[in-house]
């Protein structure tokens, strides 16, 4: 992206606009933007910016269309250092230099993009003991068809190749990788797949599945994927794609913030060609601290805090996911019968670190996806608050996935917000429907209506990389609930375009309680904005996701998406 | 063994929250007299280590003037357990504290893949005061289920705070969810390091010196008071080929009793495989040429009493 006409503290920048889309309900439309020193002075007509004396005007966006900075409330840095590998998905998705790279419908165009890559690393002097690393593999669409080294083999035989399934659970290798890892037919691990009949009966597959057998190769090939180490070029990636798709504040929803994660962050965010403002999420389970030495660690880390960089939010988790089995359901369970999943978190050790945490005044942002840990999530917040009640606390659920009215009432009564993964009822919809939970539970899977009417602060994400990062393209699943089998999820849960473009602007930046700061464009508050070529409100609902976004405006300064 | 390295003994130890999983770790660590223990664990916090056994700490790790290391797992295991694998010194056992809510059989089938670790077993802590309640709690009672079956040994902990029926309770509820599983009671974490040590080394030690025995003993086994008291153990030297086959059907149905198997054995005329077995968890991998048959061979221990010798006797050298 590029930077250009910094403000400084002197100057009066008016921005011309075919439409503002202000989200402050008072004001709702204008057509200019006054900015000083990075904020907002007056939104309204030309005449009206004339109250504040000299001003330069400035005409680049006068046919676009301007919304507040997109906020997205639940994503991961690490979506800008995936692209450091080889893209593998069946949906098309847009890299951080802005090019889209296809989906991929077959195992054979599978193989053909590793052959590809792995010829142009043979051809850039790459050593052939560098493995190939791929990323969001989903054979979940290919009706059953599994990878074995016989495809794997035929992208390369020599260079190590490890392919990492979408949902992180799975991985395949080639003969080489096989060989490097020590893996024969004698391996006898649970996950390590063998040839059940034919001429290799008994050998490796090179699908390996689950941890375990998953160790084999990471322990060769260093932690790959979502185990990497943040980088400083990788956040500086992340900022590009936030760019892209108009986003100028956004999540880091679980971090250790060990000195080294707080050096990168600092030293990217203190660029002031840095196009977005992350929040880091202290990862408070699993984690180096107790929960005391935590909220004193988070505590001690705010004082740090510049525009563009703001530590303060807490993330606990309780349960697993919902696609892994792995999610904590109440009756009636899974659909298909498995067994209920398991806890990250035991409940009592939740409720005493979330009291821990809440005391020393933080606010927590909870992973909870199956309806049993959101209960779980409600019953132990509601003991905390009345042994310790807090004004205005923001404790927010994440994720949320299976959420019903009467819960949602329950948050309502206690102050919780809701961070809905509407992604999901694209991403995984039809899988809810036909295999995880059926068709009554999917038709409320992210009830961002129910969470409206109950009175729930409402927010939806991408939890990036799970999804492509795109508040657009959420706010375009909220809206219409659509799946790629062409399924409606609960044609009342749908919520209406200008609710959704709320939740991904005003109603995130309440989870954050940057909601006096950001989220809307009035007077005093930062001048971020996304700028658009379409404009949402006027557009068909169907098409929201393809609503063109120019780039952004973060505290007055002006980033162009950089297209591939 | 055949193997010229020898492999590192792991043993994983789970249990709710509360079952004394930290206290038995602060017991082992204070008691390792010689023994090179690498303990990992979830929380550092809880670890009560003696000042004057600390040698030095930096970032996860703690060493001990005794030998041993803590490490802290965080999130990744499998960092830790590479860590401790490369460790210029080498150790010669490593402990890993499941969390309280994770199920130890998914950490010890890391150990069941690492070519350098054998999986000694997992120890799976009860609390006899409050499994009654957790095993009632719907919330609760499929992870504390999970956690019992994948043990190979049930430490009944916290006896002496139960009355004789809610110990009976404790012990029926153990039975039912995971029958025929070795069962020890015990008060504050009071596990042998026998356990680990002893078990581990069994083989090794003169009044239980297998087929399996290379000589490269750790001389505080033998002084180890507990063990023989605790423990009995049985060896044979088969003289017949068990093909792989119908070894590895037996190590899925191996006699209740049998803590701990291991050996090495002809699977084939010019085939040898080495046998280990843990509680309920068997494995077998293709192994070298022993230096002559007469270090072929295998052991089996038990809880005194409950070694299924007869059993043993007639599948090995019937």
């Amino acid at each position: 992206m590029s930077t250009s006409n910094t403000t400084t503290t002197t100057t009066t920048t008016v921005y011309a606009a075919r439409k503002i889309i202000t989200m402050n309900a008072m004001q709702p439309h204008a057509t200019h933007v006054a900015v000083r020193d990075g904020r907002v002075l007056a939104v309204g007509s030309l005449a009206d910016m004339q109250a504040w004396g000299d001003f330069t005007l400035d005409e680049r966006f006068a046919a676009k269309v301007l919304m507040p900075g997109l906020v997205e409330g639940h994503c991961h840095l690490k979506e800008g250092s995936m692209w450091d590998w080889t893209y593998l998905g069946w949906f098309d998705r847009r890299d951080p230099a802005g090019k889209v790279w296809s989906g991929l419908r077959s195992m054979d165009e599978v193989v053909s993009r590793l052959g590809e890559v792995a010829a142009k690393m043979t051809a850039d002097g790459v050593p052939d003991t560098e493995p190939l690393v791929a990323w969001g593999f989903d054979p979940i669409y290919f009706g059953g068809e599994r990878m074995t080294v016989a495809h794997v083999d035929r992208a390369s035989a020599t260079r190590p190749i490890v392919i990492g399934h979408a949902n992180g659970h799975l991985m395949n290798v080639n003969s080489a990788m096989l060989r490097i890892a020590g893996i024969t037919r004698d391996n006898e691990v649970e996950g390590v797949v063998k040839f059940a009949d034919g001429a290799n009966e008994g050998e490796p597959t090179g699908e390996l599945q689950e941890p375990a057998a998953m160790f084999l190769v990471l322990r060769k090939i260093g932690n790959a994927g979502l185990l990497a180490p943040m980088t400083e070029a990788g956040v500086r990636s992340f900022a590009r794609l936030a760019c892209l798709q108009g986003v100028t504040t956004a999540t880091d929803l679980v971090n250790k913030l060990t000195p080294e994660d707080c050096g990168v962050l600092e030293k990217t965010t203190g660029d002031d060609g840095f196009a977005v403002r992350i929040l880091p999420a202290f990862q408070a389970f699993h984690g180096t601290h107790g929960a005391a030495q935590g909220a004193e660690h988070v505590k001690s880390l705010m004082p740090r805090n510049t525009d563009r960089l703001r530590y303060g939010l807490v993330k606990m988790m309780l349960d697993g996911s919902i696609q892994g089995f792995s999610a904590r359901l109440r009756w009636p369970g899974h659909f298909n019968g498995a067994p209920n999943g398991i806890w990250v978190t035991a409940p009592a050790q939740y409720e005493a670190d979330f009291e821990i945490y809440h005391r020393a005044g933080l606010t927590i942002h909870t992973h909870t996806n199956g309806d049993e840990a959101s209960e779980v999530a409600i019953d132990a917040i509601g003991r905390v608050l009345t042994r310790a009640p807090r004004p205005d606390h923001r404790h927010t659920l994440q994720h949320g996935q299976m959420i019903d009215a009467p819960l949602f009432r329950r948050m309502a009564a206690l102050g919780l917000c809701a961070n809905l993964f509407a992604n999901h009822i694209w991403y995984w919809g039809d899988q809810h429907y036909e295999m995880t939970m059926g068709p009554d539970r999917a038709n409320r899977l992210d009830a961002c209506g129910s969470a409206l009417a109950a009175g729930v602060p409402l927010a939806i994400h991408s939890d990036a990389p799970v999804t492509p990062l795109g508040p657009m393209f959420t706010a375009w699943c909220a809206v219409n609930r659509i799946t790629p089998k062409g399924r409606l999820l609960g044609e009342s849960e749908r919520i209406t375009v200008a609710q959704a473009l709320r939740a991904i602007t005003l109603g995130a930046a309440w989870t954050l309680k940057l909601d006096g700061e950001i989220g809307s464009i009035e007077c005093g508050k930062r001048a971020d904005f996304c700028v658009l070529e379409d404009d949402p409100l006027e557009m068909d609902p169907m098409a929201l996701k393809d609503a063109r976004i120019w780039g952004t405006v973060l505290s007055g300064r002006v980033f162009e998406a950089q297209r591939g | 063994m055949a193997n010229a390295k020898k492999r590192l003994p792991l043993t994983v130890i789970g249990g709710f929250l509360g079952a004394g999983k930290t206290t038995l770790l602060n017991r082992w660590l204070r008691e390792a007299n010689g023994l090179r223990m690498a303990v990992l664990v979830n929380d550092f916090g809880a670890l009560n280590i003696d000042a004057d056994l600390i040698a030095a700490t930096h970032g996860d790790t703690t060493a001990l003037t005794n030998g041993c290391v803590c490490c802290q797992i965080g999130d990744d295991l499998g960092r830790a357990l590479v860590e401790v694998i490369e460790a210029q010194t080498p150790f010669d056992a490593v402990v890993i504290e499941a969390s309280g809510v994770s199920d130890p059989w998914r950490i010890a089938q890391i150990g069941m893949a690492a070519p350098e670790l054998s999986l000694e077993g997992v120890v799976v802590l009860v609390d006899t005061s409050a499994v009654a309640q957790q095993a009632n709690d719907p919330l609760l009672a499929d992870t504390l289920a999970r956690q019992v079956k994948s043990a190979d040994l049930v430490v009944i902990n916290k006896v002496d705070l139960v009355d004789a029926e809610t110990l009976a309770g404790a012990k029926a509820w153990v039975e039912t969810t995971a029958p025929g599983t070795p069962c020890i009671e015990t008060i504050e974490s009071a596990v042998p390091l026998a356990l680990l040590s002893g078990v581990s080394h069994a083989e090794a030690a003169p009044h239980v010196c297998g087929p399996g025995c290379h000589g490269d003993h750790h001389p505080h086994d033998h002084a180890s008071p507990d063990h023989g008291a605790l423990f009995q153990t049985w060896s044979a030297q088969p003289g017949a080929v068990i093909p792989a086959a119908t070894l590895r059907a037996w190590l899925r149905a191996v006699p209740p009793g049998v803590l701990r198997l291991k050996g090495v054995l002809r699977t084939g005329p010019d085939e040898w495989s080495e046998v280990q077995f843990a509680g309920r968890h068997g494995s077998l991998r293709k192994a070298s040429l022993p230096a002559g048959d007469a270090h072929a061979g295998v052991v089996a221990i038990g809880l005194r009493g409950r070694l299924p010798e007869s059993a043993l006797g007639e599948f090995f050298s019937p």
